[in-house]
Formats: C-alpha cells, structure tokens, sequence
C-alpha cells in the first residue's frame, strides 16, 4: 500500500511539474494573454455601462445612486479621519503648553 | 505494530476525519485594538509577563489584501507570539475588510495617512519617538512609500518580500502590462478589486497548485502537526480581502506599469517618492523561490536607498512559506529581533 502511494507520489510530483511548466508558458502566451485582457475589459465596460443606465434611471426619480451613497459614506469617513487630525494636532499642543498653575 | 503500520492507520484516520476536524485557531497571541479608522485597526500585542526588553516599538505592515493574521498564525506558529517572546512591543496593522465606498480609497489615503497614525500611536510608546518599521509583500511596498516621504518616525525599515521594481518577466507583472487589460474599466465597473480576481491571478502562477496541495496533504496526513499547519495555512490563503478600487488603480498604473518607484515618477500626498530619500537602518529579505515576488523585483531597494546601515538576508523558499515555517521562526525572526535589537537607540 504504502510503497504504492509513494511510486504513484513520485510520477505525479514529475507530472506536476512538467505541467506546471507548460501551462505557465502556455499562459506568458500573448495569444492567450491578449484575448483574455480583452474579454475582461470588454465585460467590465459592459458591466459599467449597464450600470450607469441603471444609475440614470435611478437619478431621473429623485434617488441616489449606489455611487452618490458611496460617496457620501466615503466623505463621512474622511471627515472622521480628519477630525482625528485635528485631535491630534491638538494633543500636540497641548503638550508644548507650560503647566497650568 | 511497525512503524509504518502506524504511520499508515493515523493517515487514514486522519484522511477520513478530516471533514469533522476542528477549525484551526489562528491569530490568537493576546493583543488589543489601541485605535481604530474606517475599516482598518491597530492592534498591540499585550507583553510578555516579565515586559518589555527593548525600548523601540515594532509596527507590522501586512499586505492589503490579506489578513494580518498570516504574521500570527497559531499558537507555537506565530510570528507575533515569537517578537513578544523576545521582548518586543509589536503592533500590527489589520486592513480590516473594505465597503462598496471605499472603492475612493487611494495609496494616499492608505501609504501617508493610516500608515502616518500607526506609527505615530505606536511612536507614543518609544522613548525615541520613533517605531521600527516592517512590511510584508505589498505591505513592504507601502512602508517603503511612506518611509520615503515621511522618514520621522521610522527607526529602521525592515521589507519582508516587497516588491520595489516592476519590470521583472514575472506572470503577475506581464499580465498587468498587458496593453489590453483596461485597469480603469475594471475598477469602474467593480468598485474594489473583488479578492476572488486576485485569488485567481496568484492562481495562474501555478495552475497546478490545488492538485499538488491535495497529493501532499495526502502524502503528509499522518503527521497531525502537518496537518494542523496547513489548515491554518489554508484558511489564511483562503480569507482574503478585495482591493479598494481607487489605491489598485494606482498600483497598476503608478507602480506596475510606470515602474514608478525605480523611474521615480511615483508621489505619495504630492510628494515625490525618492527610495533615495530612505536613511535610516534597512534590512531587506528576499526569498529565492518567491514566484509573487521575485528577487529582481524586491533586491533594487538596497540599491536606491541612501541609508549607511543596510543588510540584505537572501534566504530560500517561498513567498509565505519562508516566512511563516517552523524554520522561519526558529532563524529568520530571532535575527530580525536581533537586528531591531542591535538599533534599539539612535
């Protein structure tokens, strides 16, 4: 049993790897690398567009979009960041005042 | 019963118990969150019962689209656990898991201004006011763009695999030079990076790997340490994070396309971002079978910097494995503790 495992072992590490190398090289490949950039990009592009009908529709009733919602999520913790600036401008201060008698 | 006779009934029962096997415990090493931004927190790693040893804080920087946890694993396996062994005052960062609005999240937001507070809490702990600096993989990039502009408080920098230079002939960096891949349609279109485009992108480095992964787990399953490590290994592998959009695409283009830390064409808040402008202590490791991050594109940081006291540890293995095996954690990170050691003052 065991001594079966390890020759089935040590023939797919050798296939493994052999495959491993062609299917990377297979990959680097330009005639594969190129169509498949293209196809994502085309489907990205679809995707956006759809969405911004979607999104113009939306807009054309009175409702925010899911970007006009992100976006004001987005602003509101920026505001959180900046406050904690001036906290810590603050701090800082603070620290340089002479002590209060 | 022979050995091998056993070696072969703890296999099998392992193999066929392996759907009931308890869920590895990772990231467990005591710590608490000291602050907390958005979606990302600070954690500081409470100290060993007889304290601190060395007068300089450790801020960890993981990559941004993993969990920090990889840099504590499990208990007896954790990196985090062996930093405060030594005596170390480690704080971590933890990216946390971005929103649909952070798709506005950039490197400016994420290099400058929460790496910028990290330290700067991490710094109210150090005598010095200054925190030594470490960065794994992408997290390295990150420390190396902000210790670049804002060197103040940065004590040394440390890079664990982090790639500085993007012209290699690596998959990853052909891919993203492809003329057809349009970043900017693909972040308009999905907001942040989803992690399963990342996840299949690391895959295409070895289209083999899940078939190899199970052959070994079967080779190796009557070894229940084995086993133990590679399920925390795999839940780690398997708990990514998606890429806020806005940072990604500067990334590619910035970074990737423009090879913009080399050619010296990347800023970080409008300020241009000079390797040369890094003075202070580096130790950079690079690992030989690193096919995410190859040598030629982590080894030109020691090149570009300024600074006087700098050390390369080039070290075989891999990407995580390098850093994260028993080996990793009986060598490599007692030398990184006793390099930090070595510059506890100025």
């Amino acid at each position: 049993m065991m001594m079966g495992w390890d020759a089935f072992k040590k023939s797919f590490d050798v296939w493994e790897d052999a495959t491993a190398k062609y299917l990377e090289s297979w990959l680097r490949s330009p005639l594969v690398l190129g169509p498949g950039g293209a196809m994502l990009t085309a489907a990205m592009r679809t995707k956006s567009a759809v969405d911004g009908a979607v999104d113009t529709w939306w807009s054309t009733v009175g409702l925010p979009t899911r970007r006009d919602q992100e976006r004001s999520l987005h602003a509101l913790n920026q505001l959180q960041s900046r406050l904690m600036d001036l906290e810590e401008t603050l701090a800082d201060l603070r620290a340089q005042l002479p002590p209060q008698a | 019963m022979s050995a091998d006779a056993d070696k072969e009934r703890r296999r099998w029962r392992n193999l066929l118990g392996m759907p009931a096997r308890p869920r590895p415990v990772v990231g467990a090493t005591p710590a608490d969150v000291v602050h907390r931004e958005n979606k990302w927190s600070l954690l500081r790693y409470r100290a060993r019962p007889e304290g601190l040893a060395h007068a300089t804080p450790v801020l960890l920087v993981p990559s941004l689209i993993n969990r920090h946890y990889v840099l504590d694993l499990q208990p007896g396996k954790s990196i985090a656990e062996v930093l405060v062994a030594r005596g170390h005052d480690v704080f971590i960062i933890d990216w946390g898991t971005p929103g649909p609005e952070d798709r506005f999240v950039d490197f400016d937001t994420v290099a400058d201004r929460s790496i910028g507070r990290a330290l700067r809490v991490a710094a109210q702990h150090s005598r010095r006011g200054k925190v030594h600096l470490l960065g794994y993989c992408l997290g390295g990039t990150l420390t190396v763009v902000h210790a670049a502009v804002r060197p103040e408080r940065v004590a040394s920098l440390t890079t664990l695999a982090a790639p500085v230079a993007f012209t290699d002939d690596g998959l990853l960096a052909t891919w993203t030079r492809l003329p057809q891949f349009d970043v900017g349609a693909l972040v308009d279109a999905l907001g942040n990076v989803p992690w399963q485009i990342m996840q299949s992108a690391f895959q295409m480095l070895r289209p083999t790997l899940p078939l190899s992964k199970a052959a070994h787990v079967i080779d190796r399953a009557w070894d229940d340490e084995f086993l133990d490590g590679f399920f925390a290994l795999e839940t780690w592998g398997n708990d990514n994070v998606s890429f806020p959009g806005e940072a990604y695409r500067q990334y590619i283009e910035g970074l990737y396309r423009a090879d913009g830390l080399v050619r010296e064409t990347f800023a970080l808040s409008g300020h241009p971002v000079r390797m040369g402008n890094i003075a202070c202590p580096l130790l950079a490791v690079t690992f030989a079978h690193d096919t995410i991050v190859p040598e030629a594109s982590a080894a030109p940081l020691l090149e570009r910097v300024s600074s006087v006291d700098k050390e390369r540890l080039h070290l075989p293995g891999g990407h995580v494995g390098a850093v994260v095996s028993r080996k990793a954690l009986a060598t490599l990170w007692p030398k990184i503790s006793a390099w930090w050691a070595a510059r506890d003052a100025d």
